[in-house]
C-alpha cells in the first residue's frame, strides 16, 4: 500500500472514533435532573386527571367518575383495545371514557386530542400501574 | 381408445362437479352482514324437507275454519308479517293482542315469541294451531289426520323422514316447518354493503349520520346489536321499553299476584296473553314471574324493519319515526308522561333534534334486503 | 352475537331456575317454625343516593333505582313484615335530597325502619334526618327476634367538629369514597355503652339482628369499608347463640362469618361499587367467603343494583338478592358448616368469576 493511502486510512479511523465518542457521549444520556423533571411533568397531568376524575362538572348531572370508580377501580385499562359491547366494535380506552361522559354523566364527549382526555387516561392507567397487559380481555 | 377413455373420464368428472354444485348445500355461506347459521343436529336441512315445510306453512286446512295458515299472518309478500295489521287476525277475524313478528332471520333467535316462551322454531310451530284466536283447533289431531291421509303428504313424509301412518307425529310436522323457516335469512342490505362490504356510496349522508346516532347518542346499538363482523340487530334479551305497560300500571299489583300464584305453563301463557290484553302487557313476567321481566319483551331484529309496520309487541307504534320519538321521550309516548316503574335501565331521554330523528329513521330504512324492497311499499302507512 | 340454538333442555332448565328464584317467597310459607320464634320475612332497600342537580331536577338514574325497588317490594308475595332502609338516602345530605327520598320511600306499603348513612349525616349531623325518620340508634323486638339499629358512620370528634371550615365542606370530604381526607367510621363509645345495656335484658338464646351502615368489620380502610371499633362491637355480640349483622355502604354482595356472628352486605339501588381487590395499588380483606357478584354493564343502569328480602328461619338470615339483568342469588346460613353460603354458587367448581360481564 502507498504511504499516502495508509495515512488517509489512519485519519479516517481517527475521525470515526472521534465522531463515535461525540455521538455516544452526548446523544443518549439523560441527566438525573431531566428524569426527575419529566416525571414531575407527567405526575402533574396525572393529578389533573385525578381532579377531573372527582369533578362534578364533566357531565351535566353532577355525577363524577369517582362515584362509581373509586381510585379508578374497575376501569381495567389493561384490557384495551377490546370489543366493547356498548359500542358494537373494538375501541380504545378513550372511546369508553367518552361513552361514560355521554351516558352515566349525561354530557358531551371530549375531542380525541383534548388534553383533558389524556389527563384522564394518565390517571386511570397510573392507578392501574403494574398490572400486565391483557388486550381484548372481556 | 386411450384418448376416448380419457375424454370420457373428463366429461364424467365435469358433470359430477356440476351436480355437486347444483345440490342445495344447506350450510352455504350466510348473506353479507350475517353470521353463519347453525342447524340443530336432530333436524338437518334437505331440499325435500324444506319443500314439505313450505307446503305445511301454507296449508289453510290446519285451522278450524279452513281459512288460516301460518302464511296468513306471516305472508311472504309482506316480509313474512301481516303488515299493516296492528295485531294479527285468526279464524273468523278474531284478533289477539300481539303484532306478528317476521319469520325472516328468526333462525338467529334464541327463543321464540315476544316473551320467549318457546325455545326453538320447532316448538313455536305447535302453539298457533291450538290457540283459540289463531287457528283455533282444539288439539293437533286434525293436522295429523290430514298429513297421514293426503297422498301428497304421505309421500313427502315417507321420502323426508321415512315415516308413514301413525309414525308421522307433530315432531315431523314441526321439524319440516322449522326447516323451511330456517331458509328465510336475508342480509346484504345497503347498510351491510356499506359497513361490511366497503361500498362507500351504498348509504346516503342522512343514513350515515343516522348510523352514527344509532351507535352513539341514540344508544340503540346496545340492544339492537351491530358487531364488528356481523349485525343481528337483536341481543336476544328481554327489555321493558315502556310500550303498553303504562296502561296497566295501576293493575300490576293485582295481576302480578295472580300470575305468581298461578304459575302458568308456556301453553297456558300462550292462550292467556293472546286473549287478555292486560295480561299481554305483563310481557315475559307472565311466563317467569320474575320481577326483572315485568313488562319486558324480546328485542326484535331491525332487518327489513321498514317493511313490517306497525311496531312493538302490540303494533301500537305506527311508524318508525314514532318509534324513535318514543325512545327519545325516555320510554313514553308523549313527552312528560310518567314513566312506568319497571322501565329497563337502558332507556332514558335522548334529547335528539328533529333532524337527528329523521336521520335515524333514514338509517333504519337502509336495513331492507333487496328481496324485500317491494314489501316496504305495501307496508307504508297512508 | 353467537348463534346458539340452545337445546330445549337447557331452555327449560333456565326457565326453571328463574321460576324457582321467584317462587322462593312462596316456599317460605312452608318452612317449619323453630325454637321460640316464628319464620318471617322482611325486605331491605339501601343506598339510594338521591342526588340533587338543581331546582326540581335529581339525577334520574338514582331516582329510577329507588322507584323500582319500592315498586317491586310492594309486589312481594308473601307480604313482608316490615322494610328496612339501610342508609345513604341522600347523596350530600341536603333537605331537597332527603325530602325527595322520603317521598319516594313513602310509597312503600309497609312500616319502614331507617338506618343512618354517612351521606345523610355529615351535612347537619343528622338533624334533618332525625326529624324525618326518628332516632339514630334504637332497638325493637319482633316475633322473638331482637333487632338493633346503630349509627355506625360516626368518626373522630376532631374530624367531625374542628377539621372543616363549613358543614358543606365536611359533607363533600366524607362523600368521596376514595378521598384521602376522609376519616374511618365507628360506632363510638356512647352507642357501645347503650348497646351493652340494651343487650343485658336479652336472653342469650334470642336471635339478634344488628342493622348498621358500615360493616362492623375491617375490610378496606381506603374506601371506608371499615368500622374502627369493630372488635369491641363484635365482643358485645359474642355471648349470643345467633347473631347477624346486616350492613350497607359497600354496594356489593359480601358475606362473612366471624366466630358466632354472620355478616351480610346488601345491594345499593343506585350504583354498584368495585370489589376492593380490583384496586391494584392497595391490599384489602374482602371477606373470604364472599362469592363476588357479576360486573355491571353500565348501559343498563340497574345492572348490579338491587334490593333484597330476608327470611329468618332458625334465627339466622337467608338473604335473597333481587338483582336486575342477572340471576337472583340467595345467601343463607348453613347450620352444618356454621357460615353463610351462596346456595347456588359457593362450591369451588361453581363460583362465578367476578369479571364475567363487561
Amino acid at each position: 500500500m502507498s504511504r499516502k493511502r495508509n495515512n488517509l486510512l489512519v485519519a479516517a479511523v481517527f475521525i470515526m472514533i472521534f465522531i463515535f465518542i461525540i455521538v455516544v457521549g452526548y446523544a443518549d444520556e439523560f441527566s438525573k435532573e431531566d428524569l426527575e423533571r419529566w416525571q414531575k411533568e407527567y405526575m402533574s397531568v396525572v393529578e389533573t386527571g385525578r381532579e377531573l376524575w372527582v369533578s362534578a362538572d364533566l357531565g351535566t348531572n353532577g355525577v363524577s367518575c369517582a362515584q362509581c370508580h373509586p381510585n379508578a377501580a374497575n376501569t381495567h385499562p389493561e384490557t384495551y383495545p377490546k370489543f366493547q359491547q356498548q359500542l358494537g366494535r373494538v375501541v380504545a380506552l378513550r372511546d369508553m371514557i367518552n361513552w361514560c361522559l355521554q351516558n352515566p354523566l349525561e354530557g358531551e364527549p371530549l375531542a380525541l386530542d383534548d388534553p383533558r382526555l389524556v389527563a384522564i387516561e394518565a390517571y386511570v392507567t397510573y392507578e392501574r400501574r403494574g398490572v400486565p397487559l391483557e388486550p381484548g380481555k372481556h | 381408445m386411450k384418448k376416448f377413455v380419457f375424454w370420457l373420464i373428463l366429461i364424467v368428472c365435469f358433470f359430477g362437479l356440476l351436480g355437486l354444485m347444483a345440490s342445495d348445500k344447506p350450510d352455504k355461506a350466510a348473506p353479507l352482514g350475517l353470521p353463519s347459521v347453525s342447524y340443530p343436529e336432530n333436524n338437518p336441512q334437505t331440499p325435500e324437507k324444506i319443500a314439505l315445510g313450505d307446503k305445511l306453512f301454507n296449508d289453510k286446512r290446519f285451522s278450524d275454519t279452513g281459512q288460516v295458515s301460518c302464511a296468513t299472518c306471516h305472508d311472504p309478500a309482506k316480509a313474512f308479517t301481516d303488515s299493516p295489521l296492528k295485531v294479527s287476525e285468526g279464524i273468523q277475524g278474531l284478533t289477539g293482542t300481539r303484532n306478528a313478528p317476521t319469520v325472516i332471520n328468526s333462525v338467529y333467535f334464541e327463543s321464540m315469541f315476544w316473551d320467549g316462551r318457546s325455545p326453538d322454531l320447532e316448538d313455536q310451530a305447535l302453539h298457533p294451531f291450538v290457540n283459540p284466536v289463531e287457528m283455533g283447533l282444539k288439539d293437533h289431531q286434525p293436522i295429523l289426520d290430514i298429513v297421514r291421509s293426503d297422498p301428497e303428504y304421505t309421500e313427502a313424509f315417507k321420502t323426508v323422514f321415512g315415516k308413514s301412518g301413525e309414525n308421522i307425529t307433530m315432531t315431523e310436522v314441526t321439524q319440516a316447518i322449522a326447516a323451511f323457516e330456517r331458509t328465510k335469512i336475508s342480509g346484504n342490505s345497503p347498510f351491510d354493503r356499506w359497513y361490511y362490504g366497503g361500498e362507500t356510496e351504498a348509504l346516503t349522508p342522512a343514513q350515515i349520520r343516522g348510523f352514527d346516532l344509532f351507535i352513539n347518542e341514540g344508544r340503540c346499538v346496545s340492544c339492537h346489536l351491530i358487531e364488528q363482523t356481523q349485525a343481528l340487530f337483536t341481543d336476544n334479551r328481554f327489555h321493558n321499553v315502556g310500550v303498553g305497560i303504562n296502561m296497566i300500571q295501576n293493575d300490576i299489583p293485582e295481576l302480578a299476584s295472580e300470575y305468581i300464584a298461578a304459575k302458568l305453563s308456556a301453553e297456558e301463557v300462550d292462550v292467556k296473553v293472546l286473549s287478555d290484553k292486560r295480561s299481554s302487557e305483563l310481557g315475559r313476567f307472565a311466563l317467569t314471574t320474575g320481577f326483572d321481566d315485568l313488562g319486558s319483551f324480546k328485542t326484535p331484529t331491525l332487518r327489513n324493519i321498514a317493511a313490517t309496520a306497525p311496531y312493538m309487541h302490540d303494533g301500537s307504534v305506527a311508524t318508525l319515526r314514532d318509534v324513535v320519538v318514543h325512545y327519545n321521550n325516555g320510554g313514553v309516548t308523549n313527552e312528560g308522561d310518567p314513566v312506568n316503574d319497571f322501565l329497563s335501565g337502558g332507556i332514558r331521554p335522548l334529547n335528539l333534534s328533529d333532524e337527528q330523528i329523521d336521520d335515524l329513521v333514514a338509517f333504519m330504512e337502509a336495513l331492507t334486503s333487496p328481496e324485500f324492497a317491494d314489501a316496504v311499499k305495501t307496508s307504508e302507512q297512508k | 352475537m353467537t348463534n346458539r340454538n340452545i337445546s330445549r333442555r337447557t331452555f327449560m332448565k333456565r326457565m326453571g331456575a328463574l321460576t324457582a328464584a321467584s317462587s322462593l317467597p312462596l316456599s317460605l310459607v312452608e318452612l317449619s317454625f323453630a325454637d321460640s320464634h316464628k319464620n318471617f320475612m322482611f325486605a331491605y332497600i339501601s343506598d339510594a343516593h338521591i342526588q340533587h342537580i338543581t331546582g326540581t331536577k335529581f339525577v334520574r338514574n338514582w331516582d329510577r333505582g329507588l322507584i323500582r325497588a319500592v315498586a317491586e317490594t310492594n309486589l312481594l308475595q308473601p307480604k313482608p313484615d316490615f322494610i328496612v332502609f339501610g342508609g345513604d338516602l341522600a347523596q350530600l345530605g341536603t333537605r331537597p335530597e332527603l325530602d325527595h327520598g322520603a317521598e319516594l320511600l313513602s310509597k312503600l306499603n309497609y312500616k319502614t325502619y331507617c338506618v343512618m348513612g354517612e351521606h345523610d349525616y355529615y351535612l347537619d349531623l343528622g338533624e334533618y334526618w332525625s326529624k324525618l325518620f326518628g332516632p339514630q340508634y334504637y332497638s325493637w323486638d319482633h316475633k322473638g327476634v331482637h333487632f338493633i339499629v346503630l349509627n355506625s358512620i360516626l368518626t373522630y370528634d376532631e374530624w367531625t367538629h374542628e377539621r372543616w371550615p363549613t358543614a358543606e365542606q365536611r359533607m363533600l370530604e366524607m362523600a368521596g369514597l376514595d378521598n384521602p381526607n376522609g376519616s374511618p367510621f365507628m360506632v363510638g363509645e356512647e352507642q357501645r355503652k347503650w348497646l351493652a345495656k340494651d343487650l343485658e335484658k336479652v336472653d342469650k338464646k334470642t336471635p339478634i339482628v344488628l342493622f348498621s351502615h358500615s360493616p362492623i368489620q375491617k375490610i378496606y380502610k381506603g374506601w371506608n369499608f371499615w368500622t374502627e371499633d369493630a372488635e369491641e362491637v363484635q365482643a358485645l355480640l359474642k355471648p349470643f347463640n345467633d347473631a347477624t349483622v346486616v350492613y350497607g355502604h359497600v354496594h356489593q354482595i359480601q358475606y362473612n362469618q366471624i366466630e358466632n356472628i354472620s355478616f351480610h352486605a346488601v345491594m345499593a339501588t343506585a350504583w354498584p361499587w368495585p370489589y376492593p381487590q380490583s384496586y391494584a395499588q392497595a391490599e384489602s380483606n374482602l371477606p373470604k367467603l364472599t362469592v363476588p357478584m357479576n360486573r355491571a354493564d353500565p348501559f343498563f343502569e340497574r345492572d348490579a343494583t338491587g334490593w333484597q328480602f330476608i327470611n329468618l328461619k332458625t334465627g339466622r338470615v337467608t338473604m335473597d338478592y333481587n338483582l336486575y339483568n342477572n340471576t337472583n342469588r340467595t345467601v343463607a346460613y348453613n347450620p352444618k358448616t356454621g357460615q353463610p353460603e351462596d346456595v347456588d354458587f359457593q362450591a369451588a367448581d361453581k363460583i362465578i368469576p367476578p369479571q364475567i360481564h363487561f
